[in-house]
């Protein structure tokens, strides 16, 4: 039985434990559930807070959690001594908000109930297979996102017109790019590129007016916000290891497009000169 | 009459814009449900924040003040619907990330005008900035205002 002084007048049966398969039990979902959170983009605070929770209400007050976007260590020390420790590192990660949401929700039940570790191992599961939004959907978000943006800015619904078509090509080059895993700054400056072609070509075939507008608003749909937001927020938590990280791809994300967009244009004045 | 329009195309309207952005941007997170709608009206109050600072004459503040509104409805909205805040506030803030500051960046850039390149380049980190320190300001705040028991607890 794991001890805790604290939990000495504690309503919730705890004989359930045995001591070493139980730590095992676990490490191995804490990881699981640290590294799914990681992957949708949750900030690194909230990684360590909700494991920290997660491995106290199951009666581990020493627990040690470290965790940056690109691996997560969770350590805990068991009453006689021994330390035991989880390490996963992370190789691929995006922006899932469902996810971050269904796993906060998640981790609050797991620490009012305590369930059993296969039970929430199973809801784990359940999340992870999860599916995002159907691709139409996708495209349809790259495109209004576009054409809402080139709006805003002060297009007109000519301009919003093309911009809906330039964020379809954005979905219609980056969907494939990612199931290959490709690097993201390479999927970004090619993405980029492409709104701009297509922009480009919208314009000179004198259906856009303002071009500026139109990449403008296409670029919003890659644009480093979520780095951005979850970069200040890391920063201010203290763990500047992983606000680096992310700065550092907010700076890249940026460059990427910029690039991406010099391209189509510099290609664009070498060909036809007029644009 | 002529304010009502006034209001309606310089101040409605672009709100609506901002809300219907954010929408389609909620499909790209994964976004769903209540949750999706209520993280897009986020962007529209943001920019609502931005359009009444316009009398500053100061994008700068203007982008400051979208972010901070954003990121106080971010905090208050958490509380209601029982959600990370991070949901609400990268959502709400898409509006004010400088995607038009990287293009005329690189524009300038491309067509070597150096003096602009740099101006422009500067201003957009200004901007990128002002609006991280909106966020850094509200969330501080926010981790005063919660209840002590949580920091004994440590």
């Amino acid at each position: 039985m794991i001890c805790n002084p604290a939990a000495a007048h504690d309503p919730l049966p705890r004989e359930v434990f045995c001591l070493t398969a139980d730590y095992d039990a676990l490490l191995n979902t804490a990881a699981a559930m640290g590294v799914q959170m990681l992957e949708s983009g949750a900030e690194a605070y909230r990684v360590e807070d909700s494991l920290q929770r997660l491995c106290r209400a199951y009666g581990v007050e020493t627990s040690e959690i470290f965790a940056i976007p690109s691996l997560l260590i969770v350590s805990l020390c068991d009453p006689e001594g021994h330390s035991h420790t989880r390490v996963r590192r992370l190789y691929h990660r995006g922006t899932d908000l469902w996810r971050v949401d269904r796993l906060n929700s998640l981790c609050r039940w797991v620490c009012a109930g305590r369930p059993p570790f296969p039970e929430v191992d199973q809801q784990l599961l359940t999340i992870s297979r999860a599916q995002g939004y159907p691709p139409p959907f996708q495209a349809a978000g790259f495109a209004f996102t576009a054409a809402f943006f080139t709006l805003l800015f002060g297009g007109t619904a000519r301009d919003a017109f093309c911009a809906l078509v330039a964020g379809v090509s954005i979905f219609l080059v980056k969907h494939p790019m990612e199931g290959r895993r490709t690097n993201s700054f390479f999927v970004n400056t090619v993405c980029s590129m492409t709104a701009a072609l297509a922009a480009i070509a919208l314009v000179a075939s004198g259906l856009g007016e303002s071009l500026d507008l139109i990449i403008i608003g296409a670029f919003m749909g890659l644009v480093p916000g979520v780095a951005l937001t979850n970069f200040m927020r890391d920063v201010l938590a203290g763990d500047l290891f992983a606000g680096i990280t992310k700065l550092t791809e907010s700076l890249l994300t940026a460059t990427a497009l910029a690039l991406g967009a010099g391209i189509a244009l510099s290609l664009a004045r070498y060909l036809g000169g007029g644009v | 009459m002529m304010i009502m329009k006034e209001l309606l195309t310089g101040f409605l309207l672009p709100c609506v814009y901002a809300v219907m952005a954010c929408l389609a941007f909620c499909l790209l997170l994964n976004q769903r449900g209540r949750l999706m709608v209520a993280s897009s009206l986020g962007g529209g109050v943001g920019w609502a924040a931005c359009l009444l600072c316009a009398f500053t004459g100061s994008d700068v503040v203007q982008y400051f003040a979208g972010a901070v509104a954003v990121a106080v409805y971010a905090e208050v909205m958490a509380r209601v619907m029982k959600s990370p805040a991070t949901g609400f506030l990268v959502v709400g803030v898409l509006p004010f990330v400088p995607g038009g500051g990287i293009y005329y960046t690189m524009e300038y850039c491309l067509s070597g005008d150096t003096q602009l390149f740099l101006s422009t380049g500067i201003h957009t980190f200004g901007v990128a900035g002002a609006v991280a320190v909106g966020i850094l300001l509200v969330s501080s705040v926010t981790r005063l205002l919660r209840p002590v028991r949580m920091v004994q607890d440590r």
